[in-house]
């Protein structure tokens, strides 16, 4: 395997063992992005106390190569049960929308 | 170079054609709203990474994009 396989796969584990996964610049208590500090506050705004963040500017894996695998080339990235749900733009209006909620919590109550 | 809100905007026309585009934004982070057929029977998700492939490379230049993506009937009805 070569380097990017291996952080491909990585990538899949944390997405796929972990019912939520941020991938974002900076941390929820101090994040480095503007972007990546909404994704946060729409994930507390929708009641998720409990998540896995991964702090991009620390983690060569995700910095390097989250861009391929789910060929979404920004942060910050949310993933509920493996599966790619967007960018800060699409976490905000799915919120609004009331469609982020239900997920999360078919998420949570699995795990 | 400095990235204009209109080279984003040139960059999205080259590859995606739109009802209707608005982009603004000070070098570094961009808001854009965006018209296209092309949208119609995708989710959000789709429809951002339908930009973002239109984009390519040129992403590396744009520090930060924040789209709305509507199809031309989503758009009409905010009118």
């Amino acid at each position: 395997m070569d380097e990017k396989e291996i952080a491909l796969d990585i990538i899949r584990k944390t997405v796929t063992e972990n019912p939520i996964v941020l991938y974002m610049k900076g941390t929820p208590q101090f994040p480095q992005c503007g972007f990546s500090g909404r994704a946060a506050q729409v994930l507390k705004a929708a009641g998720v106390n409990k998540y896995v963040a991964v702090n991009v500017l620390e983690d060569p894996v995700s910095w390097n190569y989250l861009k391929f695998y789910a060929d979404f080339p920004t942060f910050p990235q949310l993933y509920i049960n493996g599966e790619l749900i967007g960018g800060s733009d699409i976490m905000l209006a799915m919120f609004e929308q009331g469609e982020l909620q239900p997920l999360i919590e078919k998420a949570t109550a699995t795990a | 170079m400095k990235v204009t809100p209109d080279n984003v905007r040139d960059f999205i026309l080259q590859g995606l054609p739109c009802e209707h585009i608005q982009v603004e934004g000070d070098g570094r982070h961009f808001d854009a709203v965006i018209v296209s057929k092309d949208f119609e029977g995708k989710g959000m998700l789709q429809q951002h990474k339908l930009v973002y492939q239109v984009l390519g490379d040129k992403m590396e230049k744009i520090h930060a994009l924040s789209m709305k993506t509507m199809t031309p009937a989503q758009w009409a009805n905010i009118q």
